[in-house]
């Protein structure tokens, strides 16, 4: 098996996994720790796609308010200390990123023979 | 705010929103792909309608999450663009659409004659690593979409309730890395294209904005961040003078365990409570009192300031905080009371000028 199909069915399993849990999670679960949710079905669909991507999130939140250990004063501690370093962050990861580009940006003649970059692919070799 | 859970809460100022979004998306890519398709191909005729397509939509996408992204660092520059906060996550869930809508176009053109599967395809084309011309600058792009599509898909206000707002939050900083590999993707990836200038001037103009606005805003906030209440006896912090709060406002006060505490004034007495609000975290001392009820600044839930309860129906709480006034100074007991719990407003003598 390539390397490329070992990661492709890894994903396929992930996406598996995250549909059994989401049908469990919103037939059973999510009427458990949420009453908001007790009696509301339309907007359970909507959940899917989240729950595909993020199910072993969902399997942990589910569990920590079910076992009662969640903390009800954690939701008041919002995250401001990490903005600071994230924004000076992305500013230098954006200018990073165009110094790059510019440094290997070709500008040529329009017709200029083309310069092959890069190795051929796999599939034209 | 939350009742019972429906799809979509969507209202008249919401539509109208998202209708605003859907023609202003629909008028740029009408403009560049039907009226002015030269500023993305560059009139090379090799540049057909599927890569037309796909630039277009690609460039829609950029910026659009480059506005995203500015409105942020704009609302802490100025509070007035705080109102822009309103609504940003349906515009997060049309770029998400818009961004997918790129993707499919690309591995439908440029990855569908291959041998193998068309992902695996687009995994494994160029594996030149090693290099910055010729980089897979696909990967960069791969990443983003799924970042986008994890934050668009957990927009639903229960996933905010489920994990919690500093769950939720974090989960959302993935916009960060997103944008920035956006902007490896189009500066290895399109930016390469020589032809035409329009769209390389586009891109690094918005590209520039967003991480100027990002270090303004953090230049900003070192400089007028919320004071550090101050220990005194007895377990008790100093927040400020009462007659540094004005009616209907509060001062915001930094607690050792990293809590920040709102003390509002209202018919001169003070009440304190949590600065966090329970729906995304917004700092609800930046909000002002009408009729009993505060405001917040970023999506508008409204508390009480004496219990931390929002009126009914809703059912949000936040903590309360024991507070007391001592020779004209407020004091905070830093022991946060549970969310919900009624505190009686201690009087305070009038402001002068407001007696
Ligand atoms: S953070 Fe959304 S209303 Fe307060």
């Amino acid at each position: 098996m390539s390397t490329a199909e070992l990661i492709f069915v890894l994903v396929k399993a992930w996406l598996v996994t995250g549909a059994f849990v989401s049908v469990i999670f919103l037939t059973i679960g999510i009427d458990q720790i949420d009453e908001d949710a007790q009696d509301a079905y339309v907007f359970r669909p909507l959940l899917v796609p989240a729950i595909l991507l993020i199910w072993p999130l969902v399997l942990w939140r589910w569990y920590v308010l079910k076992t009662g250990r969640d903390n009800p004063m954690s939701r008041f501690h919002p995250v401001r200390k990490a903005h600071d370093v994230v924004a000076v962050m992305l500013a230098a990861a954006i200018i990073a990123a165009l110094v790059a580009g510019f440094s290997v940006r070709q500008t040529w003649p329009a017709d200029a023979d083309p310069v092959q970059l890069s190795e051929k692919s796999e599939s034209s070799k | 705010m939350s009742v019972k859970y429906v799809p979509v809460q969507w209202n008249r100022n919401k539509w109208m929103y998202d209708g605003f979004l859907l023609v202003g998306v629909g008028l740029f890519l009408g403009f560049f792909l039907h009226i002015r398709p030269d500023f993305l191909s560059g009139n090379d005729p090799r540049i057909n309608a599927q890569i037309l397509n796909a630039r277009a939509f690609g460039v829609c996408a950029f910026l659009m999450l480059s506005i995203i992204l500015s409105i942020g660092p704009l609302a802490r520059l100025d509070p007035r663009f705080s109102a822009l906060l309103y609504n940003r996550r349906h515009f997060g869930v049309m770029t998400a659409a818009v961004a997918l809508t790129h993707f499919g176009f690309i591995l439908n053109w440029y990855f569908a004659f291959s041998k193998s599967n068309k992902y695996e395809a687009l995994l494994f084309a160029n594996t030149n690593y090693g290099q910055i011309a010729g980089f897979p600058f696909e990967m960069f792009g791969l990443f983003a979409l799924i970042c986008l599509l994890i934050l668009s898909t957990t927009s639903h206000d229960f996933w905010l309730k489920f994990l919690t707002a500093p769950v939720w939050k974090r989960l959302h900083y993935l916009i960060y890395p997103a944008y920035a590999a956006v902007v490896a993707h189009v500066a290895l990836g399109m930016l390469q294209d020589a032809s035409g200038n329009v769209f390389p001037a586009l891109f690094v103009v918005a590209a520039l904005i967003v991480a100027g606005l990002h270090v303004a805003a953090f230049v900003h906030d070192r400089r007028h961040g919320d004071p550090v209440a101050e220990p005194v006896a007895e377990g008790w912090f100093r927040i400020c003078k009462a007659s540094d709060i004005r009616e209907g406002r509060a001062r915001i006060g930094l607690l050792p365990n990293g809590e920040r505490v709102a003390v509002f004034r209202q018919d001169d007495k003070l009440s304190a409570i949590s600065n966090a609000c329970a729906h995304q975290n917004g700092p609800l001392g930046e909000g002002r009192i009408v009729d009993c009820l505060v405001t917040c600044p970023w999506h508008g839930f409204n508390y009480d300031v004496r219990s931390g309860r929002s009126p009914a129906p809703f059912t949000e709480k936040i903590p309360t905080y024991n507070l007391k006034v001592h020779d004209a100074e407020v004091y905070v007991d830093p022991n946060a009371n549970e969310p919900g719990t009624y505190v009686e407003p201690v009087e305070v003598p009038p402001l002068e000028g407001e007696a």
